[in-house]
């Protein structure tokens, strides 16, 4: 049984990569052949088929850095990082793609190291593992209750304390992670850059605008037509075109 | 440059190489097969730019006055080892001095707009021709034969005139047509002439260096004559044009300053009459007629004419599987090679095939442009095992023999060994060789990953579950929780728990006792209803009643429940002592069943269960 379900667990990558491999090579050879359009539209469709593939984000990242379109490759390589970012070549591309945009993806005042940390595991995973954890610390707990006052209800009890102690800093790294650049944000993609409005309307003043592939915090999505938009590193908001920004 | 110096300069420029190999990418260097020349010779000077990627830029030739500056073909070749690539392009020209004396070649560059190298000046003197003996036997260069218009020329008088002359007034695209420009001199000049070469409509052109010098007799006049060649390539059907090309020569005065010319002192002063006159000569223009191609071009016929050869090679035999292996294509032969494209190369499955590189050499001996291009691939076997190149045909124009051919190479075959674990990519690094130098940036390429990592699919499918599931392990815990707390009420509660559970116990030992009498067994049966009776007591007052006196059992009754009737101690007395008469002296107990005591008995648990609360 033990057998049967590690092979299980060990085939479920393979089970999950429904997507036609022989498809994604034809893909990259269109990459390869510098048919970075087609190969774009490609990937499209991978990412359709295959909506949690980061690797699928990736690549049309690649195409359409390509096709020099910066914004919009920031944009996919972002979403390929959040779901996997522990992933070399993503973040390797990522960082490239910002430095083009003046940006980088580890700050300059942060630790690389403490930076991998942090990033580690994906909101996904940290999610998943809080759930796991909670699981742990129930199952534990229950059992110190129902062996109550032997020796193994100690050992349960201690066990239920490491899962709940594991679990708070979970959720506290998952709370954490809500005000990283990534979480609630979004990317210019429009050539050029976009305007920043003091308000959500063509008859408010433009104040600033932020360039192309700039990583952006969505501050409100209440309007039909605009974004409220904060740029954290200058410290401003306003308002800008919902098409002119996408969100991660 | 032929300087005591130059062995030293060398093994300097060698050992900074290595040590320093991450100085520079780019390099440049310049030298010259000689640092004295006469007024009438030629000097070479080659200028070799090397670098570390597959093309190197064309250095920038400064402008040099004081030569004559011919190009006189390239030489490239490119290395990979171990995926590091290194080119080299050595480009020849040929100088021909303008002015005597101490002359220099300015630093000349080259740059790829990241990257920047000069090379040092270079310092020549230019002395004046020696007289040459004229060998009796046999010349060591024959005058070049005049032709019928430079007679022409001569007949006419002329001292000073220049020819254009083709070897051909028709050819093919792309078939070679050597052009001569002729300057003819019957009388000194003061200075060497300036050459403007001609410009060209639908031709390329290519120079045949070097410019050649002689005498000869054109209808008994002698002629100094300068030669300039170049091959032409025209590049599509139709006429081609070479327009003029001109020369300005400074020809000796021999006229006397007239005294009574009013400018006489301005030209005494200017030397007019020893610089001598300027005369402009220029060149007809010459047509060509360009041919077209024959019909029925073979499929794969990419414009080449000339006659080549076409070879492959790879760079080892027996790679290993996921190793690079440099794959080379040939093409050499006669004709334009710069204007040579690669190959098609076929599909192949065994191999991923990477870019291709192509270097040339170009030789114009005997002023027929000759050399070979070779194209070179990086293929990486996929597997172990005997891995076949196909043959690869190349199609060209024979303009000799006006015909199409197709050559191709042979097959070349590789013994494919078992790759190294983990030999998937090229390795383009060299362990112990000197330092990876970055020469530029560039995002990595596109992954063939079709799905996340396995702990990102675990996540997935963890939260991909309905959430009650969720609530599973809670509502556990809240059951445990509840468990514990009851059982430690219970252990801290005993005398609660059998004031309880005295009616559920005495009832059973009812159902216990009147299966005794069924059985018969009537003893038993009291004995049952006996023990039954003093344990309901018990549990019901907390205390051991059995070891207590039945008064004073009655008073303890009376004093935990005060709410207990006189009716239901004097039931409980008469019970208790029935049952022990029954049970101790059954002869003396008289005609009352069991059964009628086990119907008092469940009468009066019935009257006592609601006297005996607390």
């Amino acid at each position: 049984m033990r057998t049967f379900a590690l092979s299980l667990l060990l085939a479920l990558p393979s089970f999950a990569a429904a997507y036609d491999r022989g498809e994604l090579a034809e893909f990259n050879d269109l990459y390869r052949a510098g048919q970075y359009q087609e190969a774009l539209a490609g990937y499209e469709v991978f990412i359709i088929a295959e909506p949690e593939n980061p690797w699928a984000y990736y690549n049309a990242g690649n195409a359409l850095f390509r096709l020099n379109r910066v914004g919009p490759a920031v944009h996919r390589y972002a979403q390929a990082f959040m779901l996997e970012p522990r992933a070399e070549d993503i973040r390797a591309n990522l960082n490239f793609a910002m430095r083009q945009t003046g940006q980088s993806l580890v700050p300059e005042d942060a630790p690389a190291a403490l930076h991998y940390i942090y990033y580690v595991l994906s909101e996904v995973e940290l999610k998943a593992l809080a759930l796991l954890l909670f699981w742990a610390f129930c199952l534990a707990a229950a059992a110190c209750f129902l062996l109550d006052g032997g020796r193994w209800s100690v050992l349960t009890g201690k066990g239920a304390a490491g899962a709940a102690l594991l679990l708070v800093l979970t959720l506290s790294w998952y709370a954490a992670r809500q005000s990283s650049p990534f979480s609630g944000a979004g990317v210019v993609t429009r050539p050029g850059g976009t305007r920043m409005l003091s308000g959500p309307g063509d008859n408010f003043k433009t104040y600033a605008s932020a360039p192309e592939g700039r990583l952006v915090k969505i501050l409100d999505t209440g309007d039909e037509a605009y974004y409220e938009i904060g740029l954290q590193k200058e410290g401003i908001k306003g308002w800008a075109l919902k098409s002119d920004i996408e969100k991660l | 440059m032929n300087s005591p110096c130059r062995p030293l300069i060398l093994a300097a420029a060698l050992a900074a190489s290595l040590c320093a190999p991450a100085a520079a990418v780019l390099n440049i260097a310049a030298d010259t097969d000689r640092n004295t020349v006469e007024i009438d010779g030629n000097l070479y000077l080659t200028v070799t730019v090397s670098g570390d990627s597959a093309n190197v830029p064309e250095p920038d030739l400064p402008n040099m006055q004081n030569f004559n500056v011919y190009s006189s073909g390239r030489s490239q070749s490119i290395s990979i080892i171990n995926g590091r690539i290194t080119t080299s392009v050595s480009f020849t020209y040929i100088l021909t001095p303008r002015f005597l004396g101490p002359q220099t070649i300015p630093p000349i560059a080259v740059s790829t707009g990241k990257e920047k190298a000069v090379t040092p000046e270079i310092k020549i003197n230019v002395v004046k021709a020696t007289a040459r003996p004229q060998p009796k036997a046999r010349p060591a260069r024959r005058p070049a034969r005049p032709s019928r218009a430079d007679r022409a020329e001569a007949e006419r008088g002329e001292q000073l005139f220049l020819k254009a002359e083709t070897d051909r007034k028709s050819a093919y695209p792309g078939e070679q047509i050597n052009l001569s420009v002729k300057f003819y001199t019957a009388v000194p000049l003061s200075s060497n002439p300036q050459y403007m070469p001609p410009s060209f409509k639908n031709i390329i052109s290519e120079d045949l260096p070097p410019a050649r010098n002689g005498e000869t007799d054109i209808n008994g006049v002698r002629y100094s004559y300068s030669e300039i060649k170049s091959a032409l390539f025209a590049l599509a059907p139709g006429t081609a044009e070479i327009r003029p090309a001109t020369v300005v020569a400074q020809v000796a005065s021999t006229d006397p300053i007239d005294p009574f010319d009013p400018n006489f002192f301005q030209k005494m002063l200017a030397g007019s009459a020893a610089q001598g006159r300027s005369v402009n000569l220029a060149t007809d223009l010459v047509r060509l007629t360009i041919k077209p191609f024959p019909a029925g071009a073979p499929k794969g016929f990419n414009g080449a004419v000339g006659d080549y050869l076409v070879t492959a090679s790879a760079d080892r035999a027996e790679p290993k599987a996921g190793e690079a292996v440099n794959f080379s294509i040939t093409v050499s032969g006669r004709g334009n090679l710069k204007a040579v494209t690669a190959p098609k190369f076929p599909d192949l499955p065994d191999f991923k095939v990477f870019d291709t590189m192509s270097s040339l050499d170009v030789n114009k001996k005997g002023d027929v442009i000759t050399g070979k291009k070779t194209f070179t691939y990086i293929l990486v076997p996929r597997s172990e095992g005997k891995k076949t190149v196909p043959p690869i045909k190349f199609t060209f124009f024979d303009p000799k023999a006006g015909v199409y051919r197709t050559r191709a190479t042979g097959p070349v075959t590789l013994k494919v060994k078992e790759g190294a674990p983990g030999a998937k990519s090229v390795n383009f690094g060299m362990p112990g060789a000197a330092p990876v130098k970055a020469s530029g940036s560039d995002i990595r390429y596109a992954s063939d990953e079709t799905s996340g990592g396995t702990p990102a699919l675990l996540a997935s499918s963890v939260l991909e579950l309905p959430w009650w599931i969720h609530s599973v392990p809670a509502a556990l815990l809240a059951l445990c929780f509840w468990l514990a707390r009851f059982n430690r009420f219970k252990l801290a509660n005993p005398l609660l728990f059998r004031f309880r559970r005295a009616r559920s116990e005495a009832d059973r030992d009812i159902a216990k006792a009147e299966g005794l009498l069924k059985s018969g067994k009537r003893r038993e049966a009291v004995s049952v209803l006996y023990d039954s009776f003093l344990d309901y007591l018990s549990d019901k007052c907390g205390a051991k009643i059995s070891a207590l006196p039945m008064r004073k059992a009655l008073d303890l009754i009376k004093s935990r429940f005060p709410s207990v009737q006189d009716v239901s101690l004097s039931s409980i007395r008469a019970l208790w002592e029935t049952l022990e008469l029954h049970r101790y002296s059954p002869g003396a107990a008289g005609g009352e069943g069991a059964a009628e005591l086990v119907k008092k008995y469940r009468r009066l648990l019935m009257i006592l269960e609601k006297e005996l609360k607390k």
